[in-house]
């Protein structure tokens, strides 16, 4: 029994560690380099003129909610950043066009709808902060 | 503390009935205490008898949906009361394919206990562990995870 009570004990400790490696992975900013842009019309909604924040989520998502309030509370921080909200279930073209393995995934696109980043599972604030980045205000050069 | 207004809940597909998410969470502490003292038995009668109640727990999970099983009423009776109102709620669909994937699990454990197969019992009452262990300690929801990959994957090319 004790040799029981010993492999028990590793395989939840096991599981824990792979949990904590699997969580760290949420939300990360990942560089990319997508060839093409998305345009207002494909989205079906207006591009942000510094960045987008592209969410997809589906109906049966439980953190994509709170993600897209999150999301959205970040945009409004900054000049020119919009949030849109794609339900992957209705737009399986852009899902498998991007890859979407898991909702919510946002990708983050710069001022011409090019993607730069992509952040696979619910990200946290300061991950949000950080995608942005990869699309500075330089990089929209045009202003009235 | 039960007459709180409810949540404001978003727009759902018809027919998607929604539950607190933390009925199966807790469902799953209960699950999660039996699946170890199971494994600590090992394939000796005692353990198969458990795997097999254990199985027994989530026939109308896998069924009907988490909302239907023995260990939803202990949490409706005696947990909820004491707590606030969800803050989301979600779908019971995922949370019912977990199920599924736990009734056939227990029920593997239990054919591996009864033709005295030690590793075979360990390996598939240890998965019911590590997934009620993952949804009760840390709210992550395996079966639910497998659920969603597997509609994209079988949805139809668009």
């Amino acid at each position: 029994m004790l040799i029981r009570i010993i492999l028990v004990v590793a395989l939840l400790a096991a599981t824990s560690l792979a949990y904590a490696w699997w969580s760290r992975r949420n939300g990360a900013v990942r560089i990319v380099d997508v060839p093409g842009a998305l345009s207002s019309e494909t989205l079906g909604a207006e591009r942000g003129f510094r960045a987008t924040f592209v969410q997809f989520s589906t109906p049966m998502c439980a953190k994509c909610p709170s993600t897209a309030t999150l999301l959205r509370q970040v945009a409004s921080e900054y000049k020119d950043v919009n949030h849109i909200e794609i339900d992957a279930s209705q737009r399986l073209d852009l899902a498998r066009q991007f890859d979407i393995m898991r909702t919510p995934t946002v990708l983050v696109l710069n001022t011409d709808g090019v993607v730069v980043a992509r952040m696979s599972g619910p990200p946290s604030v300061a991950q949000a902060r950080a995608a942005l980045d990869t699309a500075p205000p330089e990089s929209a050069p045009y202003s009235i | 503390m039960a007459n709180e207004t409810p949540a404001p809940l978003v727009r759902h597909a018809s027919g998607d009935h929604q539950i607190d998410p933390r009925g199966p969470r807790f469902g799953a502490a209960i699950t999660l205490v039996l699946a170890i003292i199971a494994l600590i038995l090992g394939a000796s009668t005692a353990g198969v008898v458990l795997m097999a109640l254990l199985a027994v727990l989530f026939v109308p999970g896998a069924t009907v949906g988490p909302q239907a099983t023995l260990q939803a009423a202990i949490f409706k009776r005696v947990v909820r009361p004491r707590l606030s109102a969800p803050t989301q709620t979600e779908s019971f669909r995922a949370p019912r394919f977990a199920q599924q994937v736990g009734l056939a699990f227990s029920l593997l454990a239990v054919v591996f206990g009864a033709v005295d197969s030690p590793v075979g019992f360990f390996v598939f009452a240890g998965f019911v562990a590590v997934a009620s262990f993952l949804n009760s300690v840390f709210n992550f929801c395996l079966g639910c995870e497998i659920y969603l990959l597997a509609k994209r994957a079988s949805t139809r090319n668009a």
